[in-house]
């Protein structure tokens, strides 16, 4: 699954788009940052709650590519401003983290879920 | 003047503070251990302020307004004011951001609302303990626009601690930042530190304090104090 791919996932709305289109490598689900800082693969998409510029500082340490931002929660100004600095695409929906996970579950190479 | 400080401290309002922890009671047992100064800082509520307000200027106690902020992050925010009305704007905003979740007072404790008489005027009803919609980034602007003082509170502690939430400490224009009474300094970097007794009980109260040489207790002291620490 490439990250352009999300977005035509109907439920997801791409709202940073300055990304360089790369094959995601897994996905990780979690909104304590300090967890996703040390146990996100390089290259996967993040899917939490956490809307806000320290996200993409931790992304950015921990080499996510992308964000899907859960539960319709609104992305600041400076979250995306940030992430556009980085590279880093982001994505909102309505669903939640759970739906989320295993839809995208679902279109990621090496997934259980598949 | 030497003033000896604990600006954390929780009344009856937070679920997790004994009931004992009125205004007047609190005031008296910081006069007892040698403080001058206090401030009172519920989480994310200042519904206890007025009664506090009240008892400080009976008692001429030193204060600052203040309240413990819960982000989006999940981290603790100490934030604090020279004036009693701001905090309660910004007290309500923060309490009007909070989850519409009811506090369960059997499960929880109980979020007494109270005068300087130690009456009951109510009870906050949503629980105090959820996180507020603000992020670490936006309450900054928020206080310092207020023209109050931010800290992020025990910065050394494994929960509810921006570190542990986020796994660094952000760059943010932060006035200071808390530690416990045996938290390392090198945690707060380049921050000037505070340390402070974060107060659920009357026999916590001076436990832990910061002392700052200030000209009279306002707020462009403290700041000058801080700044000079830092």
């Amino acid at each position: 699954m490439k990250i352009s791919d999300i977005q035509d996932l109907e439920v997801f709305t791409c709202v940073q788009g300055e990304y360089s289109n790369i094959e995601l490598t897994g996905g990780y689900t979690s909104d304590l940052l300090s967890d996703v800082m040390g146990n996100a693969d390089e290259g996967s998409v993040l899917i939490t709650i956490q809307a806000h510029k320290n996200t993409i500082a931790v992304c950015s340490l921990a080499g996510v590519a992308a964000i899907i931002i859960c539960n319709d929660r609104a992305v600041p100004d400076e979250m995306l401003d940030a992430a556009a600095n980085e590279n880093i695409a982001i994505f909102q929906t309505a669903e939640n983290q759970f739906k989320t996970s295993a839809l995208i579950a679902q279109h990621i190479g090496h997934c259980p879920a598949r | 003047m030497l003033y000896r400080t604990d600006l954390h401290i929780h009344s009856c309002l937070s679920p997790c503070a004994s009931l004992e922890m009125a205004p007047a009671a609190i005031v008296q047992r910081a006069k007892q251990v040698g403080l001058n100064a206090i401030a009172l800082t519920d989480h994310n509520c200042t519904f206890n302020l007025p009664a506090f307000s009240v008892i400080c200027k009976r008692e001429g106690m030193a204060c600052l307004y203040g309240m413990e902020v819960t982000t989006v992050e999940e981290a603790h925010v100490l934030c604090l004011f020279e004036d009693l009305e701001t905090a309660m704007k910004m007290g309500q905003q923060v309490y009007a951001s909070l989850p519409d979740v009811q506090n369960q007072p059997d499960r929880f404790g109980d979020q007494p609302i109270i005068d300087e008489h130690e009456e009951i005027l109510g009870f906050a009803e949503k629980f105090l303990i959820s996180a507020s919609a603000y992020d670490v980034s936006s309450l900054v602007k928020e206080i310092h626009s207020l023209g109050g003082l931010i800290m992020p509170a025990h910065i050394d502690r494994a929960v509810f601690c921006i570190i542990a939430q986020l796994g660094f400490l952000p760059d943010e224009p932060f006035d200071a930042v808390e530690l416990t009474a045996l938290g390392r300094p090198e945690l707060a970097q380049h921050y000037s530190v505070v340390r402070n007794s974060d107060s659920h009980d009357l026999s916590a109260i001076g436990s832990s304090f910061t002392e700052l040489e200030l000209e009279s207790f306002t707020m462009k002291e403290i700041q000058k104090a801080l700044t000079q620490a830092s």
